[in-house]
């Protein structure tokens, strides 16, 4: 059985939140909550989920960009969490980011060469005019001309400034990259311009990718797994197909029915969540969604559900849910 | 398969005729400032004449006794002469110079200062770095200003630039402070989080990436203290404490003191009206200068 | 003509809008007419750039000025020509017969004052009532937008609530002195998925009880086609194609609109490959095109396209109407 790129084992991210004059920790927000997944070599993982849900903290812990509370990160069989600075660094030539942000990711001070050739400079790899090649190529990649290398961001709009953060995060060439909400920020036409590059670099460059949206039908469009996120767990998490044709858990379907289709003949019956997400701060007892399900039984509020195959083996489509925990289904 | 790549590379037209920076913004919007620009035309007026002195165009008489005490202003001396004889306008002309002096060395030490502290500061917020360095501006910030000028001239033994060491080392911490809201700020953006995913170590991060991002700070800052290092030039030669070797209008205002009892107010007049005018038009230019770089302030939304 | 005067609500007429930029004056809004009709809800589609935000500040008179300004235009509401209206007149209009909700409703209400007092201050300002009759009006309302226990609520700041309470209470004080029309600029865009669709069905009910228009502002289509019955379609501060929704997105006539239609990333019962996209980028508003100002991304674009804009034009009294010399469908 081939390794797994990223194997995630019960990772934890709970930031302390501090006050008082001694500044003693009165909470802890539980942003991650004990996650465990798998993402296979040049195969896209969907994160979806709502704010809160702790998606967009998940990607970046792991890559240790926040230090984890408490889990495992195996990269390549490597646990990245054991690594020091130095070995850390070589390490993230194997794993990038892009950001939801245009506007805030890029440099502002910064000309667009620099900010692209950052990477190869800071790992010195190869000669200055190889750099400067391979720049170019990146360029090419992602759909851009030479001459946006001597502008600075804010000439350029949401769409190129996101290539632009594409093109700077393949420099290294890495075996992964988490993709944080890459395109919410982007206006629609252009949503799909740059969901197209994306598409092209797990097509043509094998490259896998964590992606997280809350938009489904982005995450449909891009992963091959999908994994759902509700207050810092995953609530449901199977391969892309199984997710969307038989949606398990009442959280995802309550999502799926949630999205606006731009379908006049479609008013979809809309499941309603009553409430608004609990606040991280103070996750409900028991199964974190009991408190907006409308099948919640009085278990739901005590124990918290554990992860079970409502699948197959060849085909697992795992949930977190008490409906499922004695009555796995037969493999479809 | 590449054909809507091409597509979208040919069309995606980068607006070549309206390469728009942001300090072109700037000038655009300090351009149409009246205030602002009077401001900066006299400031310039004055650099001019500052230069003069430099270069030893003008003003070089300064100390010379060339005429009889208290000569009213003449086509010889144009603004008169004082208690000893000295030319009034040579002497004033020479402490543009003076002014200049102070002002930009003690403006540009400082900002650098207050820019590389705040930065240290701002980033590291929270820990130790932070914590003393917030302590020494609190410590020079809680000491009254000229107290301090007076211990460090003392310290330094009538050493010229006294003066200029006591103002740099307190008025850093303006400057200091407000860099290191700035960089609390900045610090949470994801551009600086994307340089340490690439494996930019943090002290590159905090000076190529972060503190060029607060140039519009600095700048203004930069301006306020350089007027706030004339103004205060005057108040320590008052108290003995100013330019040791050469003369300046703070010098030139305290001489005049005995004058004016006397009656003779060319002296006092010329100094005070130079330095009110230069304050001024910098304080204009000043103003223009910070709403110019305002980045709230669009011009289209 | 005067059934159709009294039968439209607001009547826009070649409204122009111009912001002052270094490069010279630039038209977010070029020559755009509508009508809106008593409780219809109209929604204006478009990506940024598009006008639609500048379109619905200009009815309430609040495009900020400098640097914008209404060049050309008028705006009927009520038979006043809410252009030509003194500020004074246009802040009574305000809040009392047409009112407006924003994208951002943590810097829409004021973080420093209770939500009681910024409602009953909304409420007083336009009616006359004393603090506790208006107080009373504030919880009704509370309630009508769905906060639970709003006799307690009143009295919490906005740091308080949660995005979609928020956004509940904003709507509520818009609401209060009963408009006959509501602009809603992009209200639920900033919110979760889930509560987007709370916020909405709540606009719906309300709109049903309190008789009003409402005009929503927004980039996204599905929101368009669950809530609206018209829709205005912007591109480049020009308006492009209008009609029902029915008709936008089953036949959609201006290529625009089509591309949008089908560019949008949505649930497909198969994966595909690549998402059809609209090739380019909006224009920059001060380098336009003689012609078209899609033309250099329509990919049925002619010759006669490139010479002169193409004009609104409308069919049939549904005011519909669609700005291309060639039209599909």
């Amino acid at each position: 059985m081939s390794q797994p790129l990223l194997k995630v084992v019960n990772l934890k991210k709970h930031f302390p939140v501090r006050g008082g004059m001694f500044s003693r920790v009165l909470a802890r927000v539980k942003a991650v909550d004990g996650v465990s997944f798998e993402l296979g070599k040049q195969r896209t993982l969907g994160l979806v989920g709502e704010s809160g849900c702790g998606k967009s903290t998940l990607g970046r812990t792991v890559l240790r960009l926040h230090e984890p509370t408490a889990g495992q990160i195996f990269l390549d069989g490597d646990d990245i969490c054991t690594l020091d600075r130095e070995a850390l660094k070589q390490r993230r030539r194997d794993m990038q980011i892009i950001y939801q942000d245009p506007y805030a990711s890029l440099s502002p001070r910064r000309l667009i060469g620099q900010t692209i050739q950052e990477p190869l400079d800071v790992h010195k790899i190869g000669t200055p005019e190889e750099r400067k090649k391979r720049v170019e190529e990146l360029l090419d990649i992602v759909g851009l001309r030479k001459q946006v290398l001597s502008r600075y961001p804010h000439e350029f709009s949401g769409g190129q400034r996101q290539r632009i953060g594409i093109a700077r995060a393949l420099a290294l060439n890495p075996s992964f990259i988490v993709a944080d909400e890459p395109v919410s920020a982007l206006d629609v036409s252009v949503q799909s311009q740059v969901l197209n590059v994306i598409s092209r670099l797990q097509r043509e460059h094998g490259i896998a990718f964590l992606f997280i949206s809350h938009d489904l039908a982005v995450i449909q469009h891009v992963s091959d797994d999908v994994g759902v996120m509700y207050l810092g767990k995953l609530v449901e998490y199977s391969d892309s197909g199984s997710l969307y044709r038989d949606p398990k858990h009442p959280y995802t379907r309550a999502l799926m029915s949630a999205i606006p289709i731009p379908d006049v003949r479609q008013r979809a019956k809309r499941i309603v969540l009553a409430g608004d997400i609990p606040s991280p701060m103070n996750p409900p007892s028991g199964c974190p969604f009991h408190t907006r399900c409308a099948e919640a039984m009085p278990k739901c509020s005590q124990v918290v559900p554990p992860r079970v195959n409502a699948g197959s083996a060849e085909k697992p489509h795992y949930v977190s849910c008490h409906l499922y925990e004695y009555s796995p289904e037969a493999p479809a | 398969m590449s054909a809507p790549t091409n597509a979208a590379t040919s069309a995606a037209t980068l607006p070549d005729e309206h390469h728009e920076s942001i300090w072109g913004k700037a000038i655009y919007k300090l351009r149409r400032d009246r205030a602002g620009m009077v401001g900066f035309a006299i400031v310039m007026a004055y650099f001019i004449a500052a230069s003069g002195v430099w270069l030893g165009i003008w003003g070089t008489h300064w100390s010379d006794v060339e005429g009889p005490k208290w000569s009213p202003m003449s086509s010889e001396f144009w603004f008169g002469t004082n208690i000893i004889g000295q030319d009034i306008f040579q002497r004033a002309i020479y402490s543009t110079k003076t002014a200049f002096e102070i002002g930009l060395v003690v403006a540009v030490l400082s900002t650098l200062i207050g820019a590389v502290l705040g930065a240290l500061a701002g980033f590291f917020s929270g820990t130790w770095i932070d914590a003393i360095i917030l302590w020494i501006k609190g410590v020079l910030d809680s000491i009254p200003f000229y107290l301090f000028v007076a211990a460090v001239a003392f310290a330094l033994q009538d050493n010229p630039y006294a003066m200029h060491v006591a103002m740099i080392s307190t008025f850093w911490t303006t400057t200091g402070r407000l860099v290191r809201g700035e960089v609390i700020k900045l610090r949470n953006f994801e551009f600086v989080e994307a340089a340490k995913a690439i494996g930019v170590p943090q002290i590159t991060i905090i000076f190529r990436h972060i503190l060029p991002n607060t140039f519009h700070i600095l700048l203004v800052q930069a301006t306020i203290v350089f007027v706030a290092a004339i103004k205060s030039e005057v108040i320590l030669s008052f108290l003995g404490l100013g330019v040791q070797d050469g003369v300046s209008w703070g010098l030139m205002i305290s001489e005049s003191t005995l004058e004016v009892l006397a009656g003779y107010f060319n002296n006092f007049i010329w100094a005070s009206v130079l330095l009110f005018g230069l304050v001024m038009a910098f304080n204009m230019f000043s103003d223009a200068l910070q709403d110019a770089l305002d980045p709230k302030k669009v011009a289209a939304p | 003509m005067t059934d159709e005067v009294a039968k439209t609500l607001l009547s826009v007429r070649n409204l122009v809008v111009e912001f002052d930029t270094r490069f010279g004056p630039v038209r977010a809004v070029d020559d755009i007419s509508f009508d809106i009709f008593p409780n219809e809800t109209v929604g204006i589609v478009g990506e940024s750039g598009c006008g639609k935000t500048v379109t619905g500040l200009s009815l309430l008179r609040l495009v900020p000025s400098p640097p914008g300004r209404i060049v050309q235009g008028s705006i009927i509401l009520n038979g006043n020509d809410l252009v030509q209206l003194p500020e004074n007149d246009m802040a009574q209009l305000r809040g009392d017969d047409i009112s407006m909700i924003f994208q951002e409703p943590m810097t829409a209400l004021n973080p420093v004052l209770s939500l009681g007092t910024q409602m009953t201050d909304v409420l007083r300002q336009h009616r006359k009532m004393t603090k506790r009759e208006a107080r009373d009006v504030a919880i009704d309302m509370l309630a009508k937008v769905g906060i639970p226990v709003p006799e307690k609520r009143i009295d919490e700041y906005p740091h308080e609530l949660s995005g979609g309470m928020r956004q509940r209470v904003m709507i509520a004080m818009a609401l209060s002195c009963n408009p006959k029309l509501l602009v809603a600029d992009e209200p639920t865009t900033a919110l979760d998925v889930t509560t987007q669709a709370q916020v909405l069905e709540q606009i719906v009910e309300l709109q049903e009880e309190f008789h009003m228009a409402v005009i929503l502002i927004t980039h996204d289509l599905g929101v368009i086609a669950e809530t609206c019955q018209r829709a205005i379609v912007m591109y480049c501060g020009n308006i492009v194609e209008t009609g029902t929704v029915e008709d936008l997105f089953e036949r959609p006539r201006h290529p625009y609109t089509k591309g949008l239609l089908e560019s949008i990333p949505r649930l497909r019962d198969e994966r595909i490959a690549e998402l059809p996209i609209i090739p380019g980028m909006v224009p920059d508003l001060l380098s336009l095109p003689a012609g078209c100002r899609f033309a250099d991304r329509c990919k049925y674009a002619q010759a006669d396209c490139l010479q002169t804009p193409p004009r609104l034009e409308s069919s049939g009294d549904t005011g519909s109407g669609v700005a291309c010399y060639h039209p599909l469908n």
